[in-house]
């Protein structure tokens, strides 16, 4: 009795080592799409190294991880196909054909349900992900890009480019409950931590919408560089590429006013918070570079070197 | 910038498909994947000497495809050109970003046809590199396919627009090296 209790103390304290052990090689990594190289890389995050490329056929470009960050799913539009990777073993598990062309992806924070924004079918696929079938189609407005999810897991938000608003989708019942108009061709979304505002880049206007989503409304337009793509949250900040700019914007979250452009490589796009906010991750799509913004002192700090074509649109980084 | 030589992109076939491409779809989809092409010549120049002959955003007549250029605006950004072909096709520019000290700029073509260039949404940086002997010159772009829905015609995917605008870039780069280390 008191043996086993003994070891089950002990099994304990190894578990938790364990757990110990991988959450800290989770906190620090990210998944990367490179488009033109058929790739998604591992990087870690504290060496600023690609320690694994796994190849995906179809032009992957969104990116998505699992809860339990033990799964990664990548959009491939030209193979209409979403992959699975078991981010253990470093190989695709899956792939899962999908529509005409899958971009945008996001997965619900808490039962893991794969949400998938279709190009040209202006639907949003719902994936099971442990059957991997499809369990609803929502159609949305016009060629949806950015997909997001309320940190509370009751609402789904896709970015409808074509319609120049966002669509509202209750995560319970999957019907469209909402769409609030934002700024020309919105791309990116993204949600801030607590769940009260949304942020759009604006392609075509070249801005940032901000929306508050109890009041339904956009609350503000805030101008950015030329082809703003995606939007990061951070340190009271949000953190916007200007592909044409070859720059991040950042926008000070309280006075909704751009406070800083920092320059990075050109096409810089997918755009994620790692390590609690204490940096964001820019993928550069011409320059070929994954760039490290420190979120306090606004500065690229590191910068590494990816197969061609990076675009990451969506959230890369385990943590 | 379509290249003599090059004239496969203007067959009946294309006409129709990129009448039905203009028709059918917005200018500004995104929905393809982007391409880039980079091409780099070294040239036994001295940098600034390459620069002077390529560094004006109003002259592009040291690339042997184009027969003309109007423009206004100089070299501040925002400037906008027009180019004229030996071949008759017409593409307009638009300057983004001009760095007369890292001896590079950065524009977009704003309207030409797919027939023409079998692209859209197409930028690009031309900069120059080097010192008082030699320079190199890189010139890469970044754009989309002619085609801009699903499961295009040969003529107007990915491949085709990569395929012209390495022409574009080798037959302009290669014409200016020729130009240069000839003395011109």
């Amino acid at each position: 009795m008191r043996a086993a209790h003994r070891l089950a103390r002990a099994g304990g304290v190894i578990a938790a080592a364990l757990m110990l052990s991988a959450g800290s090689v989770a906190a620090a990594e990210a998944w990367i799409t490179s488009q033109l190289a058929d790739r998604v890389s591992l990087v870690d995050l504290d060496g600023m190294n690609v320690l694994a490329s796994v190849g995906v056929e179809g032009r992957p470009a969104g990116v998505a991880l699992s809860p339990d960050r033990t799964r990664v799913y990548a959009t491939a539009p030209e193979a209409k196909a979403v992959f699975v990777i078991d981010a253990g073993s470093r190989a695709v598990a899956k792939k899962i054909a999908l529509g005409s062309g899958p971009l945008g992806i996001a997965v619900h924070p808490h039962d893991g349900r794969i949400l998938v924004a279709d190009w040209y079918e202006h639907a949003l696929f719902v994936i099971d992900p442990r059957s991997h079938e499809v369990l609803a189609r929502v159609t949305v407005g016009q060629s949806p890009s950015g997909v997001a999810v309320t940190p509370d897991g009751r609402l789904i938000l896709t970015a409808d480019r074509d319609s120049h608003q966002i669509s509202l989708i209750d995560a319970t019942t999957l019907t469209v409950i909402g769409t609030i108009p934002v700024g020309e061709r919105p791309f990116g979304i993204s949600i801030d931590d607590s769940g009260s505002r949304a942020y759009t880049a604006n392609v075509h206007s070249n801005d940032v919408s901000v929306v508050d989503l109890a009041a339904g409304r956009t609350i503000a337009t805030v101008p950015v560089g030329r082809r703003p793509y995606a939007v990061a949250i951070a340190n009271g900040r949000a953190f916007v590429t200007d592909q044409y700019a070859g720059t991040v914007s950042v926008i000070d979250l309280a006075t909704l006013a751009v406070m800083r452009t920092i320059a990075v490589g050109a096409y810089p796009e997918g755009i994620a918070t790692g390590q609690g906010g204490r940096f964001v991750y820019v993928a550069c799509w011409e320059d070929n570079t994954l760039e490290r913004i420190d979120t306090e002192s606004l500065i690229v700090t590191a910068k590494t070197l990816l197969p061609e074509g990076p675009r990451a649109f969506g959230l890369f980084v385990t943590d | 910038m379509m290249m003599h030589g090059h004239g496969g992109f203007r067959g009946a076939c294309l006409g129709v498909a990129a009448l039905l491409a203009s028709a059918v779809l917005p200018a500004q989809a995104h929905g393809p994947t982007r391409q880039k092409v980079t091409e780099t010549i070294e040239i036994k120049a001295p940098a600034d000497k390459v620069w002077a002959k390529i560094g004006s955003f109003q002259d592009m007549s040291w690339h042997p495809a184009v027969a003309k250029t109007e423009g206004t605006g100089g070299n501040t950004d925002g400037a906008t050109r027009t180019l004229t072909l030996g071949g008759g096709g017409v593409i307009k520019e638009k300057l983004l970003k001009y760095d007369a000290a890292g001896k590079s700029f950065k524009y977009e073509i704003t309207e030409v046809d797919v027939k023409v260039l079998p692209i859209n949404n197409y930028s690009s940086t031309l900069s120059v590199e080097g010192d008082g002997t030699k320079a190199t010159v890189t010139w890469r772009g970044a754009f989309y396919r002619g085609f801009m829905n699903n499961d295009p015609p040969a003529d107007l995917n990915d491949e085709a627009a990569v395929a012209a605008v390495k022409g574009v870039y080798t037959a302009g780069l290669q014409a200016l090296k020729k130009a240069l280390e000839a003395g011109g």
